[in-house]
């Protein structure tokens, strides 16, 4: 108790809740902006911290992490071009919510989402961090590729009245993500003799192509119709009455979120399609999933926010980063003399719990900003359309070159745009080819690394484990319940359809 | 009956399956091991890029009329200023790419032309690449432009 009392001392100096304030409102901002996200923001901001104490130069750090997660879903919900690969799985309900006129209240459920999300999976954090880590493993490579593949689902989800053009997207989404050297063997592969393609083709410059330049495209193609004015944007939270409705969802996404942030090489990108796609069959709501839920927007948001708290448990507890953003935090750690593995809880168990209690404050400081952050794109989007597409144009080309030096990723950016064009007006969703280039490697690798463990005998990831028994399990269940919800779904269409043709009057 | 066939919806279900096609054909050729899941994958594509294009030429969506944009030229621009980043670098690409994109968005008056782009293109590379010190792809090699 002591220790928790000297922590939450350490987190209250002036100091380091001015690093809060300054890290989340930056981040909120550099998250919202297309193109950058969370490790642009890190990049700028790390240098500063060389000269600060430990607890103050990592509250501005996870500030900046937490607040650019949060950021990515306002241009989300506004203008349908996520922030950050992160908050992809936002669009889906809160671009239609923005178009039914309802950006207030999206707005406010992903501000919420967040917060929740965020706080929810600190206290887990503070109690039960080293049990979450023994949990966690416990999955190994046949476990994840099980997860993944009930991951995977949501494209059926998402790919309503166009599930084999979402089916085919998700496979072009997979096939970019096996560009460049094979993560086992080291071979190259579809790089056509390019030495630039053997690194790969990263996801930021594809989702900056997907979403930002074929908005740009499709808002200039369609630059004299009312619909592409970008709407205020205002802040609205849910009641308590409405929090009251949804907290299911709330706890759900955010309990998803703060597990597999705790799966190292998963991240919040793949929490939130996870969550979403179990939004997709448990909510109550999920028939208007994909359409302006606000449940949709819970899904996606609480778990993507509840990922920055629970990526510090494999980070600080095993000394294994889950991802970009958490190998940068890691070392910054070291930086200022903190060496993340097992042996941190027992040495410097003051300094983590510290950051814990930095953590919750950053998630109370990002509900508080969220109004004049928000603010701030009213006046930046209230500029004529053109200063608006342009500046997008180059935060997407800043944004795609920035995160590995590589020019090549500007044109990944610049030809994605393009194709992720003409498929929009061909009625192809891109949600699955995000989702496909995000949970692709992960499945891949499982696979693979799973094959070798098992010999070669697919057939035994069935009864591998207990845990992967019970997710090859519920793959089942849920496929079982999509064809019979599917085939009901299409009765009720022929019966309606019927009783339509019978109730017209039979002219002689 | 061909003139009936050219319809966006048909040529795009079509280069779907050609591009798949091909990319297998690489696939296949390649090493057994590391081509493993590329050739699941890449057969899934090609099965319902396929599947896809039957729906479509039974479906028959006509064709709307077809009005000339200059929406290609945009999409070139974009596509010729990333290209040209790799020997130019990020500046002297930037400038003329955000001046199109303000023109063709209808900002014409000389003055927000210009402003537009100093600001946008030259005052984003600055705060980025001289400020922040996120290195962009430079033109000379210390750096400066």
């Amino acid at each position: 108790m002591d220790v928790i009392l000297a922590a939450i001392g350490d987190a209250f100096t002036w100091q380091a809740l001015l690093a809060i304030v300054i890290g989340t409102w930056a981040g909120i901002i550099i998250g919202g902006l297309p193109g950058l996200g969370s490790v642009v923001g890190l990049t700028i901001f790390l240098p500063f911290t060389f000269g600060m104490d430990v607890i103050t130069s990592m509250a501005l750090l996870i500030g900046v992490y937490c607040g650019s997660v949060y950021g990515g879903s306002i241009t989300a919900i506004l203008i349908n071009t996520p922030g950050t690969p992160q908050s992809a799985a936002t669009v889906f309900d809160g671009y239609p919510m923005t178009q039914q006129g309802r950006v207030d209240e999206a707005l406010g459920w992903a501000t919420f989402a967040s917060f929740f999300g965020g706080v929810l999976s600190c206290v887990l954090l503070i109690f039960c961090a080293p049990q979450l880590a023994k949990f966690a493993v416990n999955f190994g490579s046949i476990e994840v590729f099980a997860l993944v593949c009930l991951a995977m689902l949501c494209i059926v989800g998402i790919s309503r009245g166009s599930l084999l053009k979402g089916l085919v997207c998700g496979m072009m989404g997979f096939f970019f993500s096996m560009v460049g050297s094979d993560p086992i063997t080291g071979a190259d592969r579809f790089t056509f003799g390019t030495y630039a393609l053997s690194s790969g083709l990263d996801l930021i410059p594809v989702v900056v192509g997907a979403f930002a330049l074929s908005e740009v495209f499709v808002r200039f193609s369609a630059r004299d119709e009312e619909a592409t004015t970008i709407p205020e944007a205002r802040l609205r939270f849910p009641s308590w009455r409405e929090i009251g409705r949804r907290l299911i969802e709330l706890v759900r996404g955010s309990f998803i979120g703060s597990f597999v942030g705790a799966l190292p090489g998963t991240g919040a990108a793949a929490a939130a399609f996870i969550s979403y796609a179990a939004a997709q069959k448990l909510s109550p709501r999920r028939a208007n999933l994909g359409k302006g839920e606000p449940d949709g927007i819970i899904a996606s948001e609480s778990s993507n926010n509840a990922v920055t708290g629970s990526a510090f448990i494999p980070t600080l507890a095993l000394g294994i980063p889950g991802d970009v953003v958490t190998a940068m935090m890691m070392g910054a750690m070291v930086i200022h003399g903190i060496t993340p593995g097992v042996r941190l809880m027992a040495d410097q168990a003051q300094t983590v719990y510290a950051l814990f209690v930095v953590l919750i404050i950053v998630n109370v400081a990002m509900l508080i900003l969220s109004k004049p952050s928000i603010g701030l794109f009213r006046y930046l989007f209230k500029l004529p359309l053109g200063f608006v597409m342009a500046g997008i144009v180059m935060f997407s080309f800043i944004g795609a070159v920035s995160v590995r030096g590589n020019p090549l990723d500007l044109v990944v950016a610049a030809l994605t745009g393009i194709l992720a064009y003409v498929l929009r007006r061909g009625g192809y969703p891109l949600a699955p080819l995000v989702i496909g280039m995000v949970l692709g490697p992960a499945l891949e690798s499982s696979l693979r690394r799973g094959l070798l463990i098992s010999r070669g005998d697919f057939f035994s990831f069935f009864t591998h484990s207990g845990i992967a028994t019970t997710l090859f399990v519920l793959i089942a269940l849920f496929l079982i319940w999509t064809v019979a919800a599917g085939v009901l779904e299409w009765r009720a269409k022929v019966a309606a359809r019927r009783e339509a043709s019978s109730a017209q009057p039979v002219s002689e | 009956m061909f003139a009936s066939l050219i319809h966006p919806r048909i040529l795009t279900a079509l280069a779907l399956l050609l591009a798949g096609g091909g990319l297998s054909v690489s696939a296949w050729q390649g090493p057994g091991s590391a081509m493993l899941v590329p050739r699941i994958v890449l057969t899934i594509w090609c099965a319902i890029a396929l599947a896809i294009l039957i729906g479509e030429l039974v479906r028959r969506v006509p064709v709307k009329n077809v009005k000339l944009s200059p929406l290609p030229l945009l999409m070139a621009a974009v596509l010729i200023a990333a290209i040209a980043t790799a020997s130019l670098g990020f500046l002297i690409p930037a400038l003329p790419l955000v001046a199109l994109t303000l023109w063709l968005f209808r900002i014409r008056r000389p003055l927000p032309l210009l402003v537009g782009t100093i600001v946008i293109g030259g005052g984003l590379w600055f705060l980025f690449h001289h400020v922040l010190l996120i290195r962009l792809p430079a033109l000379l090699t210390n750096g400066v432009i």
